[in-house]
C-alpha cells in the first residue's frame, strides 16, 4: 500500500482520520440499448414506478425530517419532489422513450443534460447551482432503476468513516447527518455547493473539487483529510498518522478557545485597535466573512471572475457582483482588487506563452495593455462604490508612471459615467499592492500619489528571493522571515506612517498567526487574510502589547539570519 | 385574465427555494398561470420552468392568471412577493 496525497479545495476546516467509504455513482453506469416497438410501452412503466418509487421514499425522509425539524433540509426536499412530480421533468423521458426506442436509463439522462445546459447558461451563480438538484433527483430514479438500492437502506454505524463521493444531494446528505460521517470528500463541487453547506452546518473538516477522488481512493483505505489545507492523504505512514494525531487533538482543543473571542473587538493589550480583514475570491465567500466577524474585505481577487468562462465578464455582471458584496458588508470596507492574472488565464486576450509568466504581461501591465477590457472592470466598480465602503486596489505596481497612466485611466472611466449621469463615489480610495521589490524599496514615493498601500507579501517573497514557488527544487528557499523581506516590510509601514497612509498586509504572513506578533511590533494595523485565519490572529492580537512588541521588533530587523528570527519568534510565542 | 407585474425583492431571487414555494402556491389554483420575463413566457406552475427563468433580485416579472380564482392568485402571488418568499430579505 502506497502512501501517496491528493490536493482539492478545503471549503470546511479540521482534521479528520478514518476510512473511505465510497459512494457510488449511478450516472457513470448509464449505457445505452435499443428496444424493439412492442417493449416501448413496459419500459415506461418501468420508469413510472421507478419514479413513483423515490416519491416515496423523499416522502418519507420529509416525515423523519419533520420531527427533527430541519427547516433548511425540508425545503430542499421539498425541491426535489416537486422536480420529481414536475410534468416537464417526467413526461419527456416517457416521449423520448417512445420516439427512440430507447431503455429508461438513457431517456432521462438525455432529459437531464438538456436541462443541465440550459442552467449552465444561466449567469446567476446560485440559480446555475441548482441544476445539481436535477442531477441528484436523476441520480435517484437511476439507483432504482439500475436496481441499485436506495441510500436510505444503507448504515453505517462506524463514526470515523469518510464519506468519498462524486457529489452529494441533499437528500442523501440528510441520511449522511446522521450516519456521522467525519469528513466528505467529493469530486465535484465549490463553496456554495450542498456538501460545503452541510460539513459547514455539521463542522467536519470537508474538501472538493478532488477531481478523481473515487478512483483514485479503494473503499476502506485509511485516509487522513486535512480540511485547513485542502489535502488529502491516502495509506499514511505511521510517522504521519502519528503527526496528525497530534494535530487533530490540538485543532480540537484551539477550535473550543477560538469560538470563545468571535465577539469580542480586535485590539491590543495597550488598548490599541488592529483591523483584521478578509481576503475573497467570489461572492460565495461572503458566509465565512461573516461568521468569522471580519471587519471588512481587504482583499477581493476579481480574476476568479474572468476565469473558466467562454467570454469576458460585461459591465453590469461585473457591476452586480461588486455591489451585492458591498451592500452586504454595509459601511465596513471593501477593497476591490483589478484584474490579477497573466493574459493566458484570458480567453479574448492573446495567449502566447511566456517563458516566465510570473514576470510577464499580467496584472496591471495586463490591464494597460487592454485598456478596454480594465474600462469594463473600473466603471463596474466605480459604478458600485456608490453603494457601500469601496477602495480599489491596483496589483503589480513597479512604477510611478505605471501608476499615473492607471490613475489617468480611473478619471477617464469617471469621466464617462459623470458624462452618461451615472453616479459612482468620486472621492473613492486608489491603493496599490507593495509586491515588486522596486515599488518596496521606493515605498515612500508611492505613500505619496496612493490613499493606502497593501503588501502582497507571496509576490514580493518570490520575486525579492527569485524563487519559483511552484518549482519543488526551489521552494524549500522560499522564506518569509527572510531578512531582506522583514526589510521591506518594515519600509514600507514606515513609509506609510510618515504620510499618513493606511498599510495592510494581505498576503498570507498577515494569516500566520506565529508572525501576528512580530508585524504588530513592525506597526502593522491592518491585516486581510482567508476569513478562517481571523480568530487565529485576533488570539495574538489580544495577546499582545504592541509598545512591549516594538523594541523586540526592532532587534529581529537586525538579525542577520532567518534561523535566529526563527528561534526569537518561537520563544514569544510561547 | 389578469396581469400583473411584480418585483422580486429578496435577496436570492427565484432560487430553489423560493422557486418550490412558489410552485406550490400556483398549484392550488384551478387557474392557468404564467410568469414572463423579457420575452420568456414560463408555467408558473412547473418548478423547472420557474427555475429556468433564472430571475434575480429586482427583476420584474409581469404574473397572468386566467380562470375562476384568478383574483385568489394574483393576489396571493403578490403577497408571496411582497413577503420575501417567506426568507426574511
Amino acid at each position: 500500500m502506497s502512501s501517496f496525497n491528493i490536493h482539492g479545495v478545503p471549503v470546511s476546516s479540521g482534521i479528520a482520520i478514518g476510512n473511505a467509504h465510497l459512494i457510488s455513482n449511478a450516472l457513470l453506469e448509464v449505457i445505452h440499448y435499443q428496444l424493439d416497438k412492442n417493449e416501448v410501452p413496459s419500459e415506461i412503466k418501468r420508469l413510472s414506478r421507478a419514479i413513483n418509487e423515490v416519491r416515496k421514499d423523499l416522502l418519507k425522509i420529509k416525515k423523519q425530517l419533520q420531527k427533527d425539524s430541519s427547516d433548511e433540509f425540508s425545503a430542499f426536499i421539498d425541491t426535489h419532489l416537486m422536480i420529481l412530480t414536475d410534468k416537464n421533468f417526467t413526461d419527456k423521458p416517457k416521449k423520448i422513450i417512445n420516439k427512440d426506442s430507447c431503455n429508461a436509463e438513457w431517456a432521462l439522462k438525455k432529459q437531464m443534460d438538456f436541462f443541465v445546459s440550459k442552467f449552465e447558461q444561466i449567469e446567476d451563480e446560485y440559480i446555475k447551482e441548482r441544476k445539481n438538484d436535477v442531477i441528484q433527483v436523476v441520480e435517484r430514479i437511476l439507483k432504482v432503476l439500475l436496481g441499485h438500492p436506495s441510500q436510505s437502506t444503507q448504515i453505517n454505524k462506524d463514526n470515523s468513516a469518510i464519506l468519498v463521493a462524486h457529489d452529494i444531494s441533499p437528500a442523501d446528505a440528510l441520511q449522511f447527518k446522521k450516519h456521522q460521517y467525519a469528513a466528505f470528500l467529493t469530486d465535484m463541487g465549490g463553496s456554495t455547493s450542498h456538501t460545503a453547506i452541510l460539513a459547514r452546518s455539521l463542522n467536519i473538516p470537508s474538501i472538493v473539487a478532488l477531481q478523481n477522488a473515487r478512483g483514485l481512493i479503494k473503499n476502506n483505505e485509511q485516509i487522513i483529510v486535512d480540511g485547513n489545507q485542502g489535502i488529502v492523504i491516502i495509506n499514511p505512514s505511521e510517522d504521519i498518522l502519528k503527526e496528525y494525531q497530534v494535530r487533530q487533538n490540538l485543532w480540537g482543543i484551539e477550535q473550543k478557545k477560538l469560538s470563545k473571542i468571535k465577539n469580542i473587538q480586535s485590539k491590543t493589550l495597550n488598548n490599541e485597535k488592529i483591523e483584521l480583514l478578509a481576503n475573497i475570491e467570489v461572492p460565495g465567500d461572503m458566509q465565512s466573512v461573516k461568521d468569522n466577524k471580519a471587519s471588512g474585505i481587504g482583499l477581493f481577487r476579481t480574476e476568479f471572475l474572468f476565469m473558466n468562462r467562454k467570454e469576458l465578464p460585461n459591465e453590469e455582471e461585473q457591476f452586480k457582483i461588486y455591489k451585492s458584496v458591498a451592500r452586504s458588508m454595509k459601511d465596513k470596507t471593501v477593497v476591490i482588487r483589478t484584474l490579477d492574472s497573466g493574459a493566458d488565464k484570458l480567453t479574448s486576450a492573446d495567449t502566447k506563452i511566456s517563458a516566465n509568466p510570473a514576470l510577464g504581461l499580467r496584472a496591471i501591465r495586463l490591464c494597460l495593455s487592454e485598456p478596454q477590457l480594465f474600462n469594463i472592470q473600473l466603471r463596474a466598480i466605480l459604478r458600485a462604490s456608490k453603494f457601500g465602503k469601496i477602495k480599489i486596489l491596483i496589483p503589480m505596481l513597479s512604477s510611478i508612471s505605471e501608476l499615473r497612466q492607471t490613475k489617468l485611466l480611473i478619471e477617464r472611466a469617471k469621466k464617462s459615467l459623470a458624462n452618461q449621469k451615472i453616479l459612482y463615489n468620486n472621492n473613492i480610495q486608489i491603493g496599490g499592492m507593495i509586491e515588486v521589490p522596486a515599488v518596496a524599496i521606493n515605498a515612500e514615493l508611492f505613500a505619496q500619489e496612493l490613499d493606502f498601500l497593501s503588501i502582497g507579501t507571496n509576490d514580493l517573497i518570490q520575486y525579492t528571493l527569485a524563487i519559483d514557488r511552484t518549482d519543488d527544487r526551489v521552494s524549500h528557499l522560499y522564506n518569509p522571515l527572510h531578512p531582506a523581506i522583514l526589510k521591506l516590510i518594515n519600509t514600507t509601514i514606515k513609509a506609510g506612517k510618515k504620510y499618513k497612509k493606511e498599510v495592510s498586509i494581505c498576503g498570507e504572513m498577515a494569516g500566520d498567526s506565529k508572525l501576528t506578533k512580530l508585524l504588530l511590533g513592525m506597526g502593522l494595523k491592518h491585516f486581510s487574510m482567508h476569513p478562517s485565519r481571523i480568530l487565529g490572529v485576533k488570539k495574538q492580537v489580544l495577546n499582545s502589547n504592541t509598545q512591549k512588541l516594538g523594541s523586540w521588533a526592532t532587534k529581529i530587523l537586525n538579525t542577520k539570519e532567518s534561523e535566529t528570527v526563527e528561534t526569537l519568534i518561537r520563544k514569544i510565542n510561547q | 385574465m389578469i396581469k400583473k407585474k411584480l418585483k422580486i425583492i429578496n435577496k436570492l431571487g427565484l432560487h430553489a427555494r423560493a422557486s418550490s414555494k412558489l410552485t406550490q402556491l400556483a398549484c392550488s389554483y384551478t387557474s392557468e398561470i404564467f410568469l414572463i420575463k423579457d420575452k420568456n413566457k414560463v408555467n408558473a406552475k412547473s418548478i423547472m420552468e420557474v427555475l429556468m427563468l433564472a430571475a434575480t433580485k429586482n427583476t420584474i416579472i409581469l404574473v397572468m392568471a386566467d380562470g375562476i380564482d384568478e383574483k385568489e392568485a394574483i393576489s396571493d402571488i403578490e403577497a408571496l412577493f411582497i413577503n420575501y418568499f417567506g426568507e426574511g430579505e
